[in-house]
């Protein structure tokens, strides 16, 4: 063996060793077992473990078991912490979160938002790993593959005590990997959330931020967010609902729109819109040319994104969006539309309506709506503060990234 | 397999600096006199910055004891030379030490940050009874050395390996 191998073997060795201990249930330092970590319990415990370590003493708490021990006093009053996921399954943690898997991006994008140490995530979704332009510290971290088609023995071989999986949306895809991984690995906690639905985020942030110990944080994030979306419902609330601007939203495709059901129809309608395809069967439905002249839109809005590749955090394309728009005003019969008339097209990237961001392009759509409702809204600022204040990424919405147009 | 003599000089640097560099000590420690007469009790404070919880190990120098400290009984361990601290929300330690008739040594410590996962040393203080350099008339413990395997620095344990790798590959080329 040479001395390459001899090295080889020397890491992985250390890399193994140092993943060996996998905490199981009781809190560290419980000297009684009650499941409570007293001041007193945890002070013993702190003692024990530097005489072990450093004093020639005896003990077996490892320098991960002190750490989660002071931890749990610190974040969690000592307590193991319940937390009730959007799935309505209960899950006690009896440790903190050291090796997160995620599945779901939009629940990545929470964690960075109340300040979970990014390190503590160990692998991502493919989707996430890919935009390295917003998740510049995934560049490096092990790709899980989607929840259509995970790598199950990756998610395995990084060893995640916990796991974040959707809660509502493709749940039997959702389902069988939770099934996989509890049969196979019983320590690993499995965790169901949504993060992009108006009506349960706030909650699913504060639920998160008390997992992560960051209950401050996600008061902070949650009222931040809060603060946004009921500025627009109260903004729109006095509408009556025979005044409500007519809305044609066009998804990535050529008339493709939204219904009743779709996460898009149900900004829209925050937003003050009233969609005339609301109704249709499919939630995605593919509609007749001609129905959309017949429907006579007062604002039309179009969605950039992966379907319509322009724009959004990788791209500073402005010109690309202008295009879209223009060649939208151009489509044939739509001189006549009052959206047209009017100038109210607008191309909106789905960066910022689609996922955990959806509350900022929730507040362009109802500024489009009702200009003079929400003369004083800034979406653009809300984007810059939530980028930097709570995403803490160096972007700059001024010179970087192209969301919407005009 | 040897290494050559500046590959190996590489790797010990890289070993030393690499953990001082990632976290700078919490804990700095000042003595109310650094020559204490012979069986005086002179006074050690611990200065704490930014460690809600953690904890302190403190070695004396052969001959010189720990007396008392103005933490609670149940947050203090003594054993030997050495005396442990479990830092709660503390921006200061005081504790009292006897010097021996004569002895000079250092005073060593060790601090652990327990939620900001990080460790390192209290830099040393000299004390010499009466002022006079001489070696100690008994022996006091040895200080056990810091905790390895999971405790070690992922950053020390990374450049070592990637400095061996390093000399490794470079030596083959010749």
């Amino acid at each position: 063996m040479n001395r390459r191998c001899l090295l080889a073997l020397a890491l992985l060795l250390i890399v193994a060793a140092q993943a060996s201990a996998a905490p199981g249930d009781g809190i560290p330092g419980d000297a009684d077992g009650d499941r409570v970590l007293t001041p007193a319990e945890y002070t013993a415990a702190a003692l024990t473990y530097l005489d072990a370590a450093y004093m020639g003493g005896a003990g077996e708490l490892t320098r991960t078991d002190i750490q989660d021990a002071a931890w749990i006093s610190a974040c969690w009053d000592g307590r193991p912490r319940e937390v009730t996921d959007s799935s309505g399954r209960t899950v006690t943690l009896y440790r903190p979160l050291r090796r997160v898997v995620t599945f779901n991006g939009e629940a990545l994008e929470t964690l960075r938002s109340l300040g979970f140490d990014m390190e503590k995530v160990v692998a991502v979704d493919k989707y996430s790993k890919e935009k390295s332009t917003f998740f510049p510290e995934c560049r490096e971290k092990a790709n899980v593959g989607s929840i259509w088609s995970p790598d199950m023995e990756k998610v395995l071989a990084v060893r995640p005590d916990a796991v974040f999986l959707y809660a509502t949306i493709s749940t039997a895809a959702c389902d069988d990997i939770q099934r996989k991984l509890e049969a196979s690995s019983p320590g690993i906690r499995v965790f169901r959330f949504d993060c992009f639905k108006p009506a349960t985020y706030p909650r699913e942030i504060r639920t998160i931020a008390s997992m992560a110990g960051k209950s401050e944080r996600g008061d902070e994030f949650a009222s931040f967010y809060t603060s946004t979306m009921d500025r627009v419902r109260d903004g729109t609330a006095g509408v009556p609902a025979d005044e409500r601007v007519r809305v044609y939203f066009e998804y990535w495709f050529d008339y493709k729109t939204v219904a009743a059901g779709s996460g898009y129809n149900e900004k829209l309608e925050l937003a003050g819109g009233m969609n005339p395809f609301a109704g249709e069967t499919a939630e995605y439905p593919i509609i007749d040319p001609e129905a959309v002249i017949v429907t006579d839109p007062e604002v039309v809005v179009k969605l950039a994104g992966q379907g319509l590749a322009f724009g959004g955090y990788a791209g500073h394309d402005i010109a690309a969006l202008e295009g879209i728009r223009t060649a939208l005003a151009q489509r044939p019969g739509w001189t006549s539309i009052a959206a047209v008339e009017d100038n109210r097209i607008y191309v909106i990237h789905s960066d910022i309506l689609g996922g955990a961001q959806h509350f900022i392009g929730t507040a362009y759509l109802a500024k489009w709506f009702y200009p003079d409702r929400f003369a004083d809204l800034d979406p653009h600022a809300i984007h810059q503060r939530y980028l930097t204040g709570f995403q803490g990424i160096d972007f700059d919405l001024a010179s970087e990234g192209t969301f919407v147009y005009p | 397999m040897s290494l050559p003599a500046n590959h190996l000089l590489c790797i010990a640097l890289l070993l030393m600096v690499v953990p001082a560099a990632a976290c700078a000590s919490p804990v700095t420690r000042s003595l109310s006199t650094a020559e204490p007469g012979a069986g005086e009790v002179f006074t050690v404070s611990l200065s704490i910055e930014g460690m809600t919880l953690g904890g302190v190990v403190e070695t004396l120098p052969a001959g010189y004891a720990f007396v008392a400290t103005d933490l609670a009984d149940d947050r203090v361990l003594a054993r030997g030379q050495q005396v442990a601290f479990a830092v709660m929300n503390d921006s200061r330690i005081t504790y009292q030490v006897r010097a021996p008739a004569s002895g000079s040594g250092d005073i060593t410590g060790r601090w652990e940050d327990f939620l900001g996962e990080s460790d390192g040393q209290v830099a040393a203080s000299h004390v010499a009874a009466d002022g006079i350099e001489a070696p100690v008339e008994s022996g006091g413990g040895d200080p056990v050395p810091p905790p390895s395997q999971e405790t070690g620095s992922p950053f020390a344990v990374l450049a070592a390996v990637a400095a061996l790798l390093l000399a490794s590959g470079r030596g083959g080329r010749r």
